[in-house]
């Protein structure tokens, strides 16, 4: 039996799987919005403003998942600055001390980015007529922005998953995958969010929609491969998965996420189509991060025997 | 033992992981004690006195014990061995299952209080044979005490230290014991032969000069119709085994309350005054003084002072008022005039033959037989109950399950109920006496609040307006509360008014000289029998030697290494002696059996008894001297005799007088049993008693409605009925719902799943509980069919933080004889999946 | 700098009576689970089922009986934090919450943890929960508040049978050999020292002798530190994030491509 079934589980529950959800996404959508910016077309650009968009909502909302999963939420700031001393709490080697700083540095940059995409909006606000704003909006800095906002985004993707496996909790440390394929399913619901964005704001063209929906294949292909690893690594472990979970991921993740969307999209089609499957990977997306951490919850020792 | 006396159980476990002891444990389920043993003998519930007799016929029949001279000269000089017993005594072997003198009633014996008898015993065949008779008691007005004693003197007992007289103890006890053979123990008990013999085998082989074995029992022993027959079973497998009055020796007694061996020392019981005199009693012909003494009193061996224990104890009643010319107030003492122990009382209640009832410290409404002790609550006109929590008792009369199902109405119930709230430990200062009959000062932490009073307070109070209220009165029978000495008002009164100084209690009981209050007592060899001295308890006598010398107080330990007696940790009686009977821990010449053993011995250069506990011998008395053939008291005795208790000096392999039930013991069925009697055509004891009544029905042997043996017990995590430990969250989380224990095999039988609620019904009630379905009980073979046998603790009851039924709805009113104790571990039953 | 403190609990004497579980509730103030008022959980003898935020202590019941009963055995082991030297805990915790005191115990300074629970899914062991009075991260302190006055944890001091033994490990680990070599001499093959190891997170500060194996109580045969898992989840995950990157500048460039192609070509596709 793997030493991890002797553990307890630290109930992380709605909080925690949607800010998974959520941070994956806004990552990628950062990422996704910084290469339309750098490399797309000019008509790309008002999907990458939805993109710095999301990332920014994204980080709120990741940031307050987060606070509200804490069971002293007003002591969040402990992650941060020693309660005792108020001096920077830093602690490399742990991911959920380096994620507290990557998503603050993260929000940061979406912040940035945002602030200087503004004004592309016709806003009229005087804050953004402002120097420093304008400086921001510059290529030099927007570029600077976009490739160190990327970084901190594709860490805020793959941490989480990370985070999970450096612990000793059946599952999550049972595998070294779990960052892995968080990243790839980040890229993926990211470039499905910004899909569904897109065609419910109209911003951007076809083409723009065809580029996303092509990416999300690949992410989508990738993410059956490193599923498949992920399983395939868990070893005897992956027994837990046979029954209502494995189920899930099968038909859920697999079937539902992936397969389906997949389908979809192949068949081409209008924005409608790719709106469908793009949902429909925002719920794979979803159920993935369900499945991987309740399935763990559920294991822990009762007296002296293993319940899963 | 490590379920009810974990703390005790340090000493076990130490004596196994420093010393290597080996500890076996014999119980009818496999418990926290028999996780930690080296061997575990399963045996059916009351089924001891079978397996005792085994390893009693082991010994007697083992070739090793019979060359040994250790064993020899033990059983020969220092047990009544060699004793030869009356002819016309009858053994059970002659009678199949009884003893010669047995009266069975035929009639109804309508009247309380001889009702409960279903027969009795004249003893006087079970004596010694003796060369002569004695002469008349000189109990006429006026003979000095001295005088009386020795008109008691009996002529000394016949004797053959060959031990090949036919009638000589041994040669009776190797015939009582022949029929214990290993397949009758694994017959009766259930117990694996193979195991019983194991046990046998190492029991002996940890026996002897340079080995002791020592036998632990509490409740699992005591609560049989036969109880006392149990542990005296033991003991005569002791004194066989030469492992009486040795360290590492002897039958412990594991107690139950909180200093509940101080209360039976003072004592609560009805059929003792202190230090286990018994009390007058219009029953036994103690009409007067001397006739009480005459009854009470052995000419021989160190009992002959009683007379001065029961004056010194009359001053310490009457004081002033008592003096020779009244017999020291013998008159005013109260008489006992019938069976007054718990269950004929509530029978009594039951009839309306008492009024009130004072109840401190007792929850009865979840006792023995619970259904019929409430009966007997509503009889009452008015109950005091003063506790620490609303027990059962204090709510019979609202919450009790008959009123919760609408049988009876509060209304009807015309009990008026006090409740007063009590202090709880650590708000009373006093002594605690504990199961090694040490007494230990207990200093109090904190005042009481509110309203709460200690229960010296509140007796103490009660004696005072008692007193008060019958100060006026002419009557006869109230002279005696008019004379009563009740002086234990402090100096300076303490925080709470009205508490009596618990030093003076303590000064009472330890005595001392007449007049002089602060001349104490240093130890019972100063009690005299003309007046001179005042002392309530004659065994208290010494721990209070100085009005600054609490030696109860002390808590000096002995220095890593040494002895191990202990002797300024606190105040043991008698005398601070640890280890009783401990000139026997020495050989006949008072050499100590071994160096491993050395205890107690006769130093030749200083001619007395030293070593490491306080002799229990006249300690000057040479091992050579010889007995005075005209001499009273230790002075009938010789320098070899070590048990100064017993008119013989000897140790009791056969109990010729005080036992109501027999001399020897004999296995007996309970009173409920599926079985019949393996051994003998008496199924159960036909002394034991039983209280006819509709709601005190028995199952029939072998009644197949109850197929079921039944035993409770305890559980670490709980006290007693629950009052303790009911209303403690960080206990109930423990324990928290009331279960039946059943083997798989029982459980698949009746369709009873883990954690199912099941209901046990006897024919006075039922039980429910959840199912705890373990292979720690398991299914007994007995006489070649399987007997099932389940068992549930008995904590719960309607009132505190968790509830469950009262587990005593089950049992009955049946009791010994000699002390009255139930028969809580051993009943029929049946189990049905609620 | 006082020497490194801890417990050698020997199971073999345990008689599962709980005392270190109530005197641990008692001196540490902590409630009782549900107000006391649980229902049977039919395992053996033992309601209480788990450490957590409010069970510092908790006593494991094992029966070991077949049908026969033959040798049939009742193993209890009164389990606690373990205060690993290399502890897991202490290396996740993201507000510094965790400490190692001077007498190389492990604390969880209750007014610093915000609770992320994340120590909660570190330790090996299963030993930490919420505690639902304070909110925050809890477990046995080894009485550190006792320790600090010279005074012997309430759990041993409770024990009566010496199960629970406190002192230097160093002389911990003298006793515990010599009791195990007692009991092999005795006969009793299976007996083991759990934890006393350094192999064992750099040695277990709490630690077991044990007559069976590990998981018979509920126990992990090597337990881990959570960072073994930090450098190849990292790796993976930078993989991840290259693959991701790359996926979208290919994405992006081969569409540049194709315009430029649809360009150069003068037509579409
Ligand atoms: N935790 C705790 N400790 C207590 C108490 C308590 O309620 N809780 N009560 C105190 C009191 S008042 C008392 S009197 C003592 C009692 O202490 P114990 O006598 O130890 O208490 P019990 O559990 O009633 O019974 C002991 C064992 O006797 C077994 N038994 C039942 N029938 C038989 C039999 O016929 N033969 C043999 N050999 N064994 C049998 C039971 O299975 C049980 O394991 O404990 C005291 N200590
Ligand atoms: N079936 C079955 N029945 C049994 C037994 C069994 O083994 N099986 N065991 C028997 C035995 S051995 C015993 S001892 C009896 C016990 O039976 P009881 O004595 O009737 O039961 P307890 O619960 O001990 O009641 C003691 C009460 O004293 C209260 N108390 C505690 N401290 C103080 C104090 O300082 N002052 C006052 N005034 N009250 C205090 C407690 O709150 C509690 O309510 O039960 C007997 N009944
Ligand atoms: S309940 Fe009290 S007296 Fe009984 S063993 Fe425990 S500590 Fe000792
Ligand atoms: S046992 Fe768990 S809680 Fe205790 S120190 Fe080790 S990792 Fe931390
Ligand atoms: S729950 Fe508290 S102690 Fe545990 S890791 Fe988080 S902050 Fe640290
Ligand atoms: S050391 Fe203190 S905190 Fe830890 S279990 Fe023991 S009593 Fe509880
Ligand atoms: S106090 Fe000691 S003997 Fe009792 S359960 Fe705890 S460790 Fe075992
Ligand atoms: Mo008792």
């Amino acid at each position: 039996m793997s030493d991890t079934f002797f553990t307890a589980s630290p109930h992380w529950e709605w909080y925690i799987i949607l800010y998974f959800f959520i941070g994956g996404i806004a990552g990628g959508c950062f990422l996704l919005a910084a290469l339309l910016q750098v490399f797309g077309r000019p008509e790309d650009r008002p999907v990458a403003r939805l993109g710095y968009y999301a990332a920014l909502v994204g980080a709120g909302a990741s940031g307050l998942m987060l606070t509200l999963d804490l069971t002293r939420p007003e002591r969040f700031w402990h992650m941060l600055l020693q309660s005792h001393t108020g001096l920077p709490m830093f602690k490399a080697w742990s991911p959920m001390s380096v994620g507290a700083w990557g998503l603050l540095g993260f929000g940061g940059f979406a912040f940035l980015a945002t602030l200087a995409v503004l004004e592309e909006e016709g806003l009229s606000w005087s804050v953004l007529r402002r120097g420093p704003v304008r400086w921001l909006a510059q290529t030099g800095p927007a570029t600077a922005i976009a490739v160190l906002g990327s970084l901190f985004g594709l860490f805020l993707a793959g941490y989480t998953g990370v985070l999970l496996a450096v612990t000793n909790r059946p599952i999550w440390a049972d595998s070294s995958f779990l960052g892995l394929l968080f990243l790839l399913s980040a890229g993926s619901t990211a470039a499905a969010c910004l899909m569904l964005l897109a065609t419910w704001r109209r911003r951007g063209d076809i083409e723009t929609l065809e580029t996303l929906a092509r990416f999300d294949r690949r992410m989508l292909l990738f993410e059956l491969i490193a599923l498949a690893l992920f399983v395939g690594s868990l070893g005897p472990v992956a027994r837990v998965l046979a029954g209502w979970w494995g189920a899930l991921l099968l038909v859920g993740v697999v079937g539902v996420g992936i397969v389906l969307p997949l389908a979809l999209e192949r068949r081409g089609g209008g924005p409608a189509r790719l709106a469908r499957a793009s949902a429909l990977v925002l719920a794979g997306g979803l159920l993935l991060r369900t499945v991987v951490i309740l399935s763990s919850n559920a294991i822990h020792v009762t007296g002296t025997s293993v319940v899963q | 033992m490590a379920e009810c006396h974990p703390v005790a159980f340090r000493w076990p476990m130490k004596a196994k992981v420093e010393h290597g002891a080996k500890i076996i444990h014999v119980d009818p389920r496999f418990t926290r004690t028999s996780a930690v043993a080296d061997i575990y003998a399963p045996i059916r519930a009351g089924s001891d006195i079978a397996f005792l007799g085994g390893l009693i016929n082991h010994v007697l029949a083992d070739e090793h014990w019979n060359r040994d001279d250790f064993f020899r000269d033990y059983l020969v000089h220092y047990t009544n061995a060699a004793t030869i017993l009356r002819d016309d005594f009858k053994d059970t072997e002659d009678l199949d299952g009884a003893f010669s003198g047995l009266l069975e009633y035929s009639g109804n014996n309508a009247d309380w209080p001889f009702d409960g008898f279903l027969g009795e015993y004249d003893a006087g065949t079970w004596g010694y044979a003796r060369r002569g008779k004695g002469g008349a008691a000189a109990t006429q007005p006026g003979t000095p005490f001295a005088a009386l004693v020795r008109s008691l003197r009996q002529p000394a007992a016949d004797r053959d230290e060959t031990l090949h007289h036919p009638r000589c103890v041994f040669q009776v006890l190797k015939r009582h014991f022949s029929r214990y053979t290993p397949e009758m123990v694994a017959e009766v008990t259930g117990c694996p032969a193979q195991t019983f013999l194991e046990v046998a085998r190492t029991v002996l082989a940890n026996s002897g000069r340079d080995r002791t074995t020592a036998w632990a029992y509490a409740v699992g022993w005591t609560q049989h119709t036969y109880g006392p027959q149990m542990i005296g079973c033991c003991a005569l497998l002791q004194l066989l085994l030469g492992n009486i009055g040795r360290p590492g020796g002897g039958i412990l007694a594991l107690r139950g309350h909180a200093s509940i061996q101080g209360s039976t020392d003072v004592p609560t019981l009805y059929h003792s005054i202190h230090g286990y005199l018994e009390a007058p009693s219009a029953l036994k012909g103690h009409t007067t003084l001397r006739a009480y003494l005459a009854s009470e009193t052995p000419a021989t061996g160190y009992y002959a002072n009683t007379p001065a224990f029961v004056v010194s104890y009359l001053k310490s009643m009457y004081g002033d008022a008592a003096t020779a010319a009244n017999d020291y107030g013998y008159d005013w003492h109260p008489k006992i005039s019938g069976d007054h122990s718990h269950m004929p009382m509530f029978v009594a209640m039951g009839e309306g033959k008492v009024k009130g009832m004072l109840c401190v410290g007792q929850n009865p409404a979840t006792s023995i037989n619970a259904g019929a002790e409430r009966t007997g609550l509503r009889q009452l006109e008015w109950l005091v109950v003063k506790d620490n929590w609303l027990t059962e008792t204090a709510t019979f009369w609202s919450r009790a399950p008959e009123v919760a199902r609408g049988e009876i109405r509060p209304e009807d119930i015309d009990t008026e109920v006090f409740f007063l709230p009590s202090t709880q430990v650590a708000e009373t200062e006093g002594s605690f006496t504990n199961t090694q009959r040490m007494l230990q000062w207990h200093f109090k932490a904190a005042e009481p609040p509110g309203q709460c009073r200690s229960d010296v307070w509140f007796t103490y109070q009660l004696g005072v307006r008692l007193k008060k209220l019958y100060g006026e009165s002419t009557l006869p029978r109230d002279a005696g509360f008019q004379r009563l000495t009740w002086d234990f008002a402090p100096d300076t009164p303490g925080a709470v008014a009205g508490e009596p100084d618990p030093l003076r209690v303590l000064r009472e009981l330890n005595g001392y000289h007449t007049g002089h209050a602060d001349q104490h007592l240093s130890g019972f060899a100063e009690l005299k029998d003309d007046g001179s001295t005042t002392c309530a308890s004659w065994i208290y006598c010494g721990v209070y030697p100085a009005p600054n010398e609490n030696l109860a107080a002390r808590r000096e330990a002995d220095p890593p290494g040494a002895s191990g007696a202990e002797l300024n940790w606190g105040w043991a009686w008698p005398a601070n002696r640890r280890v009783l009977y401990n000139r026997a821990s020495a050989d006949l010449d008072g050499r100590p059996w071994s160096e491993a053993k050395k205890w107690v011995w006769w130093d030749v250069t200083q001619k007395k008894w030293v070593g490491y506990d306080v002799p229990d011998f006249a300690l000057t008395k040479a091992p050579d001297a010889p007995a005075d053939p005209n001499g009273i008291g230790l002075d009938a005795l010789s320098g070899r005799q070590p048990f100064i208790m017993k008119p013989d000096g000897m140790g009791w392999l056969f109990t010729p007088t005080g036992l109501l039930d027999g001399p020897l013991p004999t296995h007996y069925e309970p009173a409920e049993s599926p079985v019949r009697n393996p051994l003998y055509g008496r199924q159960s004891s036909p002394v034991l008693k039983y209280w006819k009544r509709g709601d005190n029905l028995l199952a029939v042997v072998g009644d197949p409605r109850y197929p079921y043996v039944m035993t409770t017990y305890r559980l670490t995590e709980h006290y007693l009925a629950g009052a303790m430990s009911r209303w403690s969250p960080w206990l109930t989380e423990l324990q928290p719902e009331q279960f039946v224990e059943l083997s798989p095999e029982l459980a698949a039988e009746k369709g009873i799943g883990n954690t199912d609620w099941v209901t046990v019904t006897t024919p006075r009630g039922a039980a429910r509980g959840k199912a705890l379905v373990t292979r720690r009980v398991r299914p007994f073979q007995i006489g070649g069919r399987t007997v099932h046998q389940v068992g549930m603790p008995w904590h719960w009851g309607w009132e505190g933080l968790v509830t469950g039924d009262v587990v005593n709805q089950l049992t009955a009113f049946v009791a010994d004889p000699n002390v009255s104790i139930h028969e809580g571990k051993a009943f029929v039953c049946n189990v049905e999946k609620a | 700098m006082p020497e490194p403190m801890g417990f050698y609990t020997d199971t073999t004497v345990c008689i599962g009576c709980k005392a270190c579980e109530v005197a641990c509730k008692e001196w540490n103030q902590l409630p009782a689970a549900e107000g006391g008022q649980r229902t049977l959980s039919g395992d053996s003898y033992d309601n209480t089922q788990r450490l957590d935020g409010i069970h510092w202590r908790h006593v494991k019941f094992v029966e070991q009986f077949d049908t026969s009963r033959d040798n049939g055995r009742w193993l209890m082991l009164s389990d606690v934090c373990k205060h690993c030297v290399r502890a897991g805990c202490l290396e996740v915790c993201p507000t510094g919450a965790i400490i190692r005191t001077e007498f190389d115990t492990v604390v969880i300074q209750s007014d610093t943890c915000n609770g992320c629970r994340l120590c909660i899914a570190a330790c090996p062991f299963g030993v930490i929960d919420i505690n639902p009075v304070s909110h925050t991260a809890e477990k046995c302190t080894l009485c550190y508040d006792r320790l600090q006055a010279g005074m012997v944890p309430a759990c041993a001091q409770a024990c009566p049978t010496q199960s629970i033994q406190f002192g230097a490990i160093k002389d911990l680990k003298v006793r515990a050999a010599a009791r195990v070599e007692q009991l092999h001499r005795l006969g009793e093959s299976r007996a083991q020292l759990y934890g006393a190891d350094e192999e064992m997170l750099g040695g277990l500060n709490s630690f077991y002798l044990l007559v069976d194996e590990p998981e018979v109580y509920g126990l992990p045969r090597a337990p881990k530190l959570p960072s073994r898992n930090l450098f190849k989840s990292s790796l993976f995950s930078v993989l991840g994030a290259a693959i991701v990157a790359l996926a979208g500048f290919v994405g992006l460039r081969q569409r540049r491509m194709e315009e430029r192609a649809r360009e150069e070509g003068g037509g579409g596709v």
